[in-house]
This record gives structure tokens, C-alpha cells and sequence, in this order.
């Protein structure tokens, strides 16, 4: 473990009996370090094992974090052996300084005792994104899902053990504003929290490791990439990636995260003017269960680029990205890969007349019925064959609709809302017609 | 590598371990650049240009490193792929990491054996794009139109391409090379005798009625319309959005400017048409000859609930030129209607668009008697 002076370090000062003579041992490392990062929220549970040095009696321990995002608030230390005779039941944050805490700790033995160090920390995130590649014929995609795991939280945590939260944490306060209060828990009569900046190093200094010392380590050996275990925890999921990375401040890692090949996909195009305006949609779907490939763990949000291999060699054709949402185990993801014009759709109100009018009492118009006859041309220019989804809303519930052409089937979607779905072969085109009788007033009372 | 005030996209393999140098040194990249021995530009999406590039690198047994840095282009970071090409089952990529305020990432590859290996990057490149442009000779009598397409390739990605296959939608790809800051137009369709109607369009809702009544000359509309199809030695692919430019043989060896348009992407089957100019030879006045409240229904107060109308207009269309030519006039009808009477032949476009065409003769006068009502009025 290198030794950074502007990063948590920890100093212990014996005390003798007389609390007059001080005692400065060497600087105890980390033995390793384990980093919980979430995503819902800027937040990171780093717990970390040291071994101190402690002499029976009083020892005091300082712990500084200056330049870093740490929550002082969340600091926590216990001893991992020996716990009846150490205690460890006061921190004090020392007035006229800032940014140190002290630990005091009363100890019925003379040596060396582990210890873990929890605290929370800001500036350490990762998201998930991902990269689909469908076949050229559209019906299937290979899913390579990543990791981005950013280290900006001032403080370079080297072979670290990484675990990163799928899920939505709860929390009152922004540990970001936490670190950089003047005092750790505020003073009495603010409101407000007294801020202090973060006095940054222009350039964070970093071990230099030589050009090709360590080559051939492990050159008989060809690595794989980490794995990484998902587990459900609570209502979470918990990602370990495999062994221990080292993520310098500043730096971001990718690893990968999901890899499964040929998922079926459904290769959709969407036509609803309410939603989408006079376009075609492009909507590429697939469910996260067994039969797709996938179904072992839900799927993190994130955004996925979509690309289309276009020969034996997979050269690669651009298709679009897509936001998707969270993923949950066997619910299906459509992915919105925006407008096209390669797939045309023309809805055309060929005709519209009122009918059956009726009269109150008073002569006024209680009820007619509006007949809209509309003309449906769809088009697909593209070299294979597509499904198009073609939803139509009416302007009232009380309706009848009397199809023609090439539609088939229409399928009820809510009280104003009906779908047509139809399968062109490529470049070809079909038409067809319905006409929508709607109720008003009187007409549309049972 | 190139220096530092340049931009570029190189790729360099670095030893064992991306070097952090002391202090506040940059990061030191180590090693020869491997050479770029074969890139596409893909064109087929018209909002993202897809760069595909192909570098051999000489990869140590074990562990390696690999920085892919850019400077001066803007480059989608979660874009960029690598493709082990030429012993995918030998090399392993195992992570990407990125060092902090720099346009740069590691690959970090294990490779069974000391070996050069082929390898493909791909990335989103912004400032890199394509244009369509037309233009389309019109032969005198304006029937037959030789018709070029261009392909102008616009790069201003910072990024020099000394060679590159280039894909556009579905045609044939181009080799080309293309610099930073440089601007290519290419000529990759060129049909010549594509028939085309020439269309003089009148709409009610746009042109003035009574030409008579208005100071300024009063123009109708003129087009050319081809159709996207092989009939017309065209039809095999899309047309893509463009600027055209109409010229026409004057008979003198030489051309004039007819005029331009903007065209929308025209997929096979479909026309395309082009807004070249006004004419003033072609004189279309309308009137409404007959408004007139009728089957009117009031309520117990006497308030009018429900009443029809009936309509006439009349149009003259006049001819002046010394040609003939095609017409289309386009009326447009209220909500509800139905026709009494019409003394030409129209083609209902929808509820309420009606079109017509009216060939007319050179130096002609014809006549549009238009008798309808209007319905269910409240």
C-alpha cells in the first residue's frame, strides 16, 4: 500500500499514565479495502481492515480524511479480535481543526489487533450500459452488458474489493453535503450547514509503476475477464466483481457485467400518432427469462447502443440507442431506437359524415353519431420482412369499427384505443380500410 | 504519435501497466503506433457516423496494455468496441479503464502467445457527415431530365482518413481518403432520359382566388415530378434527402437555372418532387358563385341547432403559353359535405382534399363548376 499524505491517514499516539508524554508509532496500512458503491444515490460504504499497534491503557488513535467526499458522521471502528478488552467507545472531532477525528481507545492489552474501519463516502459511482448486436436478419441480438465504475472521491483505493447496489436506497441526507461541513454534525442556531471547500490537489499523485517490470507474471496464463456474482439481497441486488481492482481517483474502470448471445428479439415498428406524432417507431424487444438467454438476475437500467452486423465478418452498422428501464427477472424490455423512415405508415380519414341526429324536448341536438372511413397504406422499404403495430384512439368510447383490406384482426387495447398488427414481407406494401362509427350525447347512452 | 496540438485518434500498446509518472507529469504512453491498415466510414444512419477501423497489434505474452486516446475529436466513449480478429480464441479483452481528464481508455488484453493480432475499433465520430444533393438537366421541351446524385462527405471530425471504404445506405461502397477539414462531393448516381411530368399546382387554400383583385403578379406553382422507379432507370434504392438543383437546356448549347428545392427521402415506388419556380402563364381566378343557408332546424326558442349549405364555385383556368400542360388544382372542402354536381373528374386525396387534373392545350380556356353542400352545420 502506497502511503498518500493527503488520504486517511491514521496515527496513533500512546498516552502515558500522566497523559504527558506522546508517543507517535508508524502508520498502520490497510490490509485491504472493500468498496460498496450504490447507484440510486451518491453514496459508497467503504469498510476497510487495519492492523494497529495498541499498548495497554489509553491509545489514541487520529484518523484524517482531508480532500476526500467521507460522511466524518458515519466513521465506525471496532475491533475484529479481542473485543472484551479493547474499547473503543469514543471519537471526538478536535475543536480549531477540521477534518480530523479521534479515537479513543482503552485497551487491556499490549500489541497488535485487527480492526475494521466502516465509513461512507461520496464521489464513488457506477452505471450500467450496455451493447446489443443484432443478426443481419434482426431476429436475434448479442447482449454485452458493462459496468462504469468512477473513482471522484479524492482518495485511490488500490486492490480493492468492489460490490455495486442494484436498487433504490433511501436516504435523508446527501453524504456529499455531509462531507463538506465545517463541523461534522453542524453548530447549535444553523439551519444551514457551515461549508468548507475541499481543497483539491490540482492532480492527485500517483506510485509510478515501470514500464514493463511486471510482464510475464502471468504469461502463461490466459486471463479471462472477471466474472461477477449477482446475488438478491433484502430488495436489492448485490454485483461482486471477482477478485480486487484498483481504481486510482479521477480514473473509471468498464468491466463487464452480462454477456448472452442470440437473444431472440422482436424487431417491432410502432405507429400511434397520440404518442409519437406522424412517425414510425422502431422498438427492438426481448424478455428477461431462460428462453431469451437471460432470467438469472434483473438487468439494471441503463443505456444500450444498438448495432447491426452486416456481414460474415461483423462489420457493424449503427441502429440507435435506447433508455431502458430496470429490468425485473422474466418482465419483457422494449428498447425505443426512435423514428425511421424506411417503414411508412399513412393513415388517411378518406370520408366523414354525422348521422342520426336526435332532439330533446327543447329541439336541441341531444345525440348523433360521427362515421370516419379511413384509409391505412403501409409500406416497408427495408430488405426483410417487419411486424408493424398500428394503434389508433377515437375521440369517444361508444364506437363500432367495420374493417376492409389487409388489417385482419384488430385488437381492443383500452375503451378509445384499438390495435392493428400486421407482417409485411420485405419491400412490400399493403393497405387497408375501416370505418369508425362514434356515438355522441343520446346515441351513446345504453 | 502525432504532437500534442494536433488532433487524432491513436492507438498505442503500452507495457504491463498504464504508467503513472511522478508528480504531475501527464501520463506517459509508451510504444510504436500501430498503423490503421483498414477503415470504414458507414454513412447508413443519417444522424451517427459509425467508424470502423482495423490496426495490427503486436501483443507480448501475457498481459498487455493498450491506450486508444483522442484529441480534438469528439468521440462517444461508451461507443467504442474492439474486436479480436485474428485469434479471437487466444486473446481476451478483460477490461477498459479511463484515466481522469483526458480523452483516452486503456484496454487491458490477455493474449496466450506473443503474436501480432488484427484487431477492429469502432466509434461514434461526431463532425463527420453526409449530404445529398441533386441536380437535374431538363431537356428543352422538358420531358426527359438527366439526373445526378452527389454524395458530399463533410469531415470535420478532426481526424485524417487516408483511406476508407465509405457506405451509404444500401449502395456500393466507396474507397476514398478524406482529411480534417476537408469537404468531398462525389458522384455516385447519374441516370440520364429520366422522364418527369412538369406540374403546375393551384391550391385554394394558398393561391390567391381572384388575381384581379391583387396588385402584385400572381404566380402558380410549377414542379417536376419523377418517379422512384426502374421505368424511369431509377427504383433501386431510396432516395435520400437533398437539395435540388433544376437547370434546362436553353437550345443554345447552354443552360439556365430553372430553380431548386429541398427534397424529402423518396423510398422506391414513391415521387419525387420539386419546387422549381412560379409561372405567370398559367391563370387560374375562383369565385363562390352561391352561398346559401338551407334546411335550416331550430329549437323551442327559435335558435338555429342544425342547418346545410349549399356551395358553387366556379374556376377559370386559363392557358397562355404556347404548350400545353398539366394542371393540378386542389380544392379543399368543409367538414361535411356532399357533392351535387361536377362538371370535372377529381380524385378524392381525403375527407376533405379534392384534386384535379386539367390538361390543358396550348392557348386554352376551361371551365370547373363545382356544386356542393355543406351538411349538419351547428
Amino acid at each position: 500500500m502506497k502511503a498518500i499524505p493527503w488520504s486517511l491517514p491514521l496515527i496513533i499516539l500512546w498516552v502515558s499514565a500522566a497523559q504527558a508524554k506522546v508517543d507517535l508509532v508508524s502508520l498502520p496500512a490497510r490490509d485491504d479495502v472493500q468498496l460498496t458503491i450504490y447507484n440510486s444515490a451518491d453514496l459508497t460504504l467503504v469498510r476497510e481492515n487495519r492492523l494497529l499497534t495498541l499498548k495497554e491503557g489509553l491509545n489514541e488513535l487520529q484518523f484524517s480524511w482531508a480532500n476526500t467526499l467521507i460522511d466524518p458522521t458515519s466513521l465506525e471502528m471496532w475491533p475484529k479480535a479481542d473485543a472484551g478488552k479493547i474499547d473503543i467507545a469514543e471519537l471526538t472531532y478536535p475543536p480549531r481543526t477540521r477534518n480530523i477525528g479521534l479515537w479513543h481507545i482503552q485497551s487491556a492489552l499490549s500489541g497488535q489487533v485487527p480492526v475494521a474501519i466502516n465509513y461512507l463516502t461520496s464521489g464513488l459511482s457506477w452505471r450500467a450500459f450496455y451493447l446489443g448486436t443484432l443478426t443481419p436478419d434482426e431476429k436475434a441480438m448479442r447482449l454485452e452488458g458493462y459496468v462504469r465504475v468512477m473513482n471522484n472521491s479524492g482518495e485511490d483505493y488500490e486492490n480493492a474489493q468492489v460490490r455495486l447496489i442494484v436498487g433504490k436506497v433511501h436516504m435523508i441526507d446527501d453524504i456529499a453535503e455531509l462531507a463538506r461541513r465545517e463541523y461534522p454534525y453542524g453548530r447549535p442556531g444553523y439551519d444551514g450547514y457551515a461549508r468548507q471547500e475541499v481543497d483539491r490537489k490540482e492532480e492527485a499523485p500517483r506510485a509510478l509503476m515501470r514500464a514493463f517490470e511486471a510482464v510475464g507474471m502471468d504469461a502463461d496464463v490466459l486471463k479471462e475477464a472477471k466474472q461477477i456474482i449477482k446475488e438478491g439481497l433484502s430488495e436489492y441486488f448485490l454485483y461482486t466483481i471477482e477478485g480486487t481492482e484498483t481504481i486510482p481517483t479521477g480514473w473509471s474502470k468498464r468491466l463487464p457485467s452480462l454477456e448472452a448471445d442470440s437473444v431472440p428479439v422482436v424487431n417491432l415498428y410502432k405507429y400511434e400518432e397520440e404518442r409519437y406524432g406522424n412517425f414510425v417507431v422502431r422498438f427492438v424487444s426481448f424478455k428477461n427469462d431462460k428462453q431469451h438467454k437471460l432470467g438469472e438476475t434483473p438487468i439494471p437500467d441503463g443505456v444500450i447502443k444498438v448495432f447491426r452486423s452486416v456481414d460474415a465478418v461483423e462489420h457493424l452498422s449503427y441502429e440507435g440507442q435506447a433508455n431502458f428501464k430496470y429490468i425485473p427477472v422474466d418482465e419483457e424490455a422494449e428498447l425505443n431506437l426512435g423514428e425511421v423512415a424506411n417503414v411508412i405508415v399513412k393513415p388517411v380519414m378518406m370520408d366523414f359524415r354525422t348521422q342520426n341526429y336526435l332532439f330533446d324536448n327543447g329541439g336541441n341536438v341531444s345525440g348523433w353519431e360521427e362515421v370516419k372511413e379511413f384509409k391505412v397504406e403501409v409500406k416497408n422499404t427495408r430488405g426483410i420482412p417487419v411486424k408493424v403495430e398500428i394503434q389508433r384512439n377515437f375521440g369517444g368510447t361508444s364506437w363500432k369499427i367495420i374493417n376492409s383490406g389487409d388489417s385482419g384482426k384488430y385488437e381492443k387495447i383500452d375503451a378509445d384505443t384499438v390495435k392493428y398488427a400486421l407482417e409485411l414481407p420485405a419491400k412490400s406494401n399493403k393497405e387497408f380500410k375501416y370505418v369508425l362509427t362514434t356515438a355522441y350525447g343520446r346515441r351513446a347512452e345504453r | 504519435m502525432r504532437s500534442m496540438n494536433r488532433r487524432y485518434v491513436v492507438l498505442v500498446l503500452l507495457g504491463l501497466g498504464v504508467l503513472f509518472p511522478a508528480a504531475s507529469d501527464a501520463r506517459i504512453k509508451l510504444a510504436a503506433l500501430p498503423q490503421r491498415v483498414e477503415a470504414i466510414i458507414r454513412l447508413d444512419n443519417p444522424d451517427y457516423t459509425l467508424i470502423e477501423e482495423e490496426r495490427v497489434l503486436t501483443l507480448q505474452k501475457g498481459l498487455n496494455k493498450v491506450d486508444f486516446a483522442w484529441n480534438g475529436v469528439s468521440i462517444d466513449p461508451d461507443s467504442i468496441r474492439l474486436h479480436i480478429l485474428t485469434h479471437p480464441s487466444k486473446v481476451r479483452l478483460l477490461n477498459v479503464s479511463y484515466p481522469p481528464n483526458e480523452n483516452a481508455l486503456v484496454w487491458e488484453i490477455s493474449s496466450a502467445e506473443a503474436e501480432q493480432e488484427r484487431v477492429r475499433v469502432s466509434y461514434l465520430l461526431s463532425n463527420i457527415d453526409r449530404l445529398i444533393t441533386y441536380k437535374a438537366l431538363a431537356d428543352k421541351e422538358e420531358t426527359k431530365m438527366e439526373l445526378k446524385s452527389y454524395l458530399v462527405l463533410r469531415n470535420f471530425s478532426g481526424e485524417d482518413f487516408a483511406k476508407a471504404q465509405v457506405f451509404l445506405d444500401d449502395a456500393q461502397p466507396f474507397e476514398r481518403g478524406i482529411n480534417h477539414e476537408e469537404t468531398q462531393q462525389w458522384l455516385f448516381l447519374g441516370q440520364d432520359q429520366v422522364p418527369f411530368q412538369k406540374i403546375w399546382r393551384w391550391d385554394s387554400l394558398q393561391q390567391v382566388w381572384d388575381p384581379e383583385k391583387v396588385q402584385e403578379n400572381v404566380g402558380i406553382p410549377v414542379s417536376y415530378k419523377i418517379k422512384n422507379e426502374s421505368a424511369s432507370g431509377l427504383g433501386k434504392n431510396t432516395l435520400s434527402a437533398g437539395k435540388v438543383r433544376v437547370y434546362q437546356q436553353d437550345g443554345q448549347g447552354s443552360t439556365i437555372l430553372l430553380g431548386e428545392d429541398t427534397a424529402a427521402p423518396v423510398s422506391v415506388g414513391e415521387d419525387m418532387d420539386a419546387y422549381v419556380g412560379d409561372s405567370r402563364d398559367i391563370v387560374v381566378t375562383q369565385r363562390k358563385m352561391v352561398d346559401q343557408t338551407i334546411n335550416v332546424r331550430r329549437n323551442t326558442n327559435n335558435s338555429i341547432v342544425l342547418y346545410d349549405k349549399e356551395q358553387q364555385i366556379n374556376a377559370q383556368i386559363e392557358n397562355f403559353k404556347d404548350t400545353p400542360a398539366l394542371l393540378t388544382l386542389v380544392q379543399h372542402m368543409p367538414q361535411e359535405w356532399e357533392m351535387k354536381d361536377c362538371n370535372l373528374k377529381y380524385t378524392r386525396k381525403d375527407a376533405h382534399t379534392l384534386e384535379f387534373e386539367i390538361a390543358l392545350a396550348p392557348r386554352s380556356k376551361q371551365e370547373l363548376n363545382m356544386h356542393y353542400y355543406q351538411r349538419n352545420i351547428r
